[in-house]
């Protein structure tokens, strides 16, 4: 850093011997303002002074990963070539207008997450100690905070290309038309992201929820046009040639957008706040803690509660009846005050019209219930609350069943309207080539509602990992048991319980083993009660034993 | 260096008369490995008792009061609640013991009224409205009855922590710490709310720091671990 010298300031108590200032004459080398770029240097000198391996070592650390890299890297492009020879062998004309509406879906779905995922965040933001060091330092802002809003600008282009081409070339869409698509989706992702940013700025959201929202709503509806035209129900002129011509009007219009809106908020980056910068640095940070911890539950926590703290305030409502229908009914009211997972459980109900319209009929019942499972989650926060810790729990006089029981009654009642609404799809009116009996599409709907449901609920009561018991030994290090096992929590029940309706057995199997999960998800025989009794049972034997032993001991003192 | 932990000291700082057992605990012993916490513990609180716990920090006043609620599984011994054998799940003890400890959780989604409006419709409050709304006034948080619990201070969390304890019918009380995170005034509101607690017959169980809040509402004083120095 540059120096520059002045004079010093003689202080009050430094007077000569004769009550006469004293000057110092040797100057006083004074720091002019550093900087961004100064200070963003002095800060990776620390960060990278304290690093005890090089990117070098860090890599060969990680050999594993990168195999598994290549591996999943390869098994995708497996994937996509076989999907697309069995997509090829669809060549009538309802087929390929269903297909070529699939990436207009694919990029209303990346525009509506890329709005919500920034509005999350931010998007521009600012660790806690860039807050503290850089924030307030007397440099331009807009010009620390630029880096910021390319990186966002650039994720969402990279994010969305991917989406938009993998989709694109999973549908069995050539190469050119797959690269406009991938095109178009990562422009318009990057774009909804510069909006996104260009609010910020303003400290206004209002816009872009509602465009998240509108985005969102024309992704479900284009989903439902694939189910139609597949279906035959309608039909679309739609092909090769005009999907490209299509896909490279939008990348047109979204480049213009994402050049407009990229000023705007380039412009207004220096009037962001300090605490919304820094509270999306600190989101960011605890949801990569969780994900570290492999907690996906607590990454949901740290969204869940960001997003009411932003809320903050609500009309309080009174609640109803008593003892357990009190906490029934606050349910119900929780879905009212906060409608947006039903709008997501809606959405749900086109998945099996999907998978049959599109000849998928083996595995409805997985995407099916693989969905509902998704759609519940956002509805069982009560149910989280109450079993992350006992405390909640203990202020209630039910036991921890009945409690369970009531908090999921109103997600269950919405289940069993999910299996009723998509009983049609299992009969077979979507048009696939397989029908059903009615009673057997009845119980495939009810096993696949039931699937999800309990899925979600084994989802949501997941314990965080416990990384004070003893390590298990593995090829990649030791890790604490139920690291893994805890990312497939939910997934699994989905596949057991869709499994048998999977391999061609009766439904009723399935609903067999729904009820046994159900018998041990809402009673308290867990792992948790199980190992406390076992402990106990342990304690009581050696209480036993040690009894045993000192009337030995006594007994042979006596003979001696 | 080992220390005795068997015979906690035990300070009577007032006469109780002769009524019903509400926590008995016996031959009580938690460690964490090789780290006696407390051995051979033994308590017996009865209605209209207050009894203190104290003692500098990690003498295990949090961890008894965490095995008292059935938070924590101690090694060795028994609790008992009006009879009936301590279990965190057993709805009648749930039903008799109110907690106040580090583990409280609040729905993210509901506001402060709604969750006490919650809790007494729960354990059956004929006329919840007016429960409720006595409660809110005492802990002095009905400016934020429509807040959201992450929105609050950590002092109002307190407050609505003792809240959810006050608003419930209850037979023995349990807190820990619970003068944490109140002003001056809000210290002298729980001494006051806590004699009279104790007055109307509740066995109360509580560890602080304050001298004042043990001075006022304690009948005993059982002091944990060996004095510092």
């Amino acid at each position: 850093m540059s120096t520059a010298s002045v004079p010093s300031v003689p202080s009050d108590d430094s007077h000569g011997p004769d009550g006469t200032d004293a000057v110092d004459p040797t100057p006083v080398q004074v720091l002019p303002a550093a900087s961004p770029r100064e200070l963003r240097g002095l800060m990776k000198d620390w960060r990278r002074g304290r690093a005890t391996r090089n990117v070098g070592q860090a890599l060969s650390d990680a050999y594993v990963a990168v195999i598994a890299a290549l591996m999943i890297g390869a098994m995708t492009v497996n994937v996509i070539l076989k999907a697309q020879r069995v997509v090829a062998a669809c060549d009538s004309a309802s087929c390929l207008s269903a297909r070529a509406l699939l990436p207009w879906a694919a990029v209303l779905a990346a525009v509506a997450t890329a709005l919500a995922v920034a509005r999350l965040f931010g998007p521009v933001l600012a660790s806690a100690a860039e807050g503290f060091w850089l924030l307030d330092a007397p440099i331009s802002r807009s010009r620390l905070l630029r880096p910021r809003l390319v990186a966002a600008l650039a994720g969402a282009l990279v994010g969305g290309a991917l989406i938009g081409g993998l989709i694109s070339l999973l549908t069995g869409s050539t190469g050119l038309e797959s690269a406009v698509w991938a095109v178009a989706t990562g422009l318009s992702a990057s774009a909804a992201v510069a909006a996104a940013a260009a609010q910020q700025g303003h400290e206004r959201h209002r816009l872009s929820r509602a465009a998240s929202f509108v985005f969102g709503l024309l992704g479900v509806v284009a989903l439902l046009g694939v189910v139609g035209v597949a279906a035959n129900w309608f039909t679309l002129r739609l092909s090769t040639t005009l999907g490209t011509e299509i896909g490279t009007v939008v990348a047109g219009i979204a480049v213009v957008l994402l050049l407009v809106a990229t000023a705007l908020a380039a412009r207004r980056l220096s009037s962001i706040r300090r605490t919304r910068l820094v509270s999306g640095g600190s989101l960011v940070k605890g949801i990569s803690g969780a994900f570290f911890a492999l907690d996906v539950g607590l990454a949901r926590d740290i969204v869940v509660q960001r997003r009411t703290m932003e809320i903050g305030h609500v009309t309080p409502k009174r609640g109803h009846g008593e003892g357990l229908q009190a906490l029934t009914w606050r349910e119900w009211q929780r879905l009212r005050r906060f409608p947006q997972p039903l709008i997501a459980w809606a959405g749900t109900l086109v998945v099996p019209y999907a998978s049959e319209a599109l000849g998928m009929s083996a595995v409805t019942p997985v995407f099916g219930a693989l969905a509902l499972f998704g759609a519940t989650v956002p509805m069982l926060n009560g149910l989280r609350v109450l079993t992350r810790t006992g405390g909640l729990a203990r202020c209630l006089p039910f036991s921890t069943p009945q409690i369970k029981l009531a908090v999921v009654t109103a997600p269950a009642i919405l289940a069993a309207v999910w299996a009723v609404l998509v009983g049609p799809a299992f009969v077979g009116v979507a048009g696939g080539s397989v029908s059903r009996p009615f009673g057997d599409a009845s119980l495939m709907a009810v096993a696949t509602a039931a699937a999800g449901l309990l899925a979600a609920i084994r989802w949501t009561q997941a314990k965080g990992v416990d990384f004070s018991k003893p390590m298990v030994s593995t090829q990649a290090g030791a890790l604490p048991p139920g690291l893994v096992t805890n990312l497939f929590r939910g997934f699994d029940v989905c596949l057991l319980a869709t499994a048998p309706m999977l391999l061609g057995f009766s439904p009723v199997w399935s609903l067999a083993i729904s009820a046994i999960t159900a018998i041990v998800l809402f009673n308290s025989f867990d792992a948790e009660s199980m190992q406390a009794r076992q402990k106990e049972a342990q304690r009581q034997l050696d209480l036993q034993k040690r009894e045993r032993e000192a009337q030995a001991t006594l007994s042979r003192q006596r003979k001696r | 260096m080992q220390r005795d932990w068997s015979t906690p000291a035990v300070r009577h700082t007032s006469p109780v008369a002769k009524r019903a057992t509400v926590l008995k605990v016996s031959g009580l012993r938690r460690a964490f490995g090789p780290n006696t916490i407390f051995d051979k513990f033994n308590l017996e609180v009865r209605a209209g008792e207050a009894i203190a716990l104290t003692g500098r920090n990690g003498a295990g006043k949090s961890t008894l009061l965490r095995c008292l609620v059935g938070a924590d599984r101690p090694d060795d011994g028994t609790i008992e609640v009006c009879g009936n054998p301590m279990s965190e799940t057993n709805p009648q003890v749930r039903r008799d013991v109110a907690t106040v400890i580090d583990d409280l959780d609040f729905f993210p989604d509901l506001s402060v009224v709604e969750h006490l409006d919650l809790l007494a419709r729960a354990h059956g409050i004929t006329d919840p409205d007016a429960q409720v709304d006595e409660v809110l006034e005492e802990v002095q948080l009905v400016p934020q009855s429509g807040q959201l619990p992450g929105t609050l201070s950590s002092g109002q969390r307190r407050r609505l922590a003792l809240a959810t304890a006050f608003v419930r019918p209850r037979r023995l009380l349990i807190l820990d710490e619970p003068e944490q995170r109140l002003d001056t005034e809000g210290v002298g509101w729980l001494s006051r709310r806590l004699q009279a607690e104790r007055q109307q017959g509740l066995a109360i169980v509580f560890a602080s720091h304050e001298p004042t809040l043990v001075e006022s509402v304690a009948t005993r004083v059982v002091t944990l671990g060996a004095p510092r120095g």
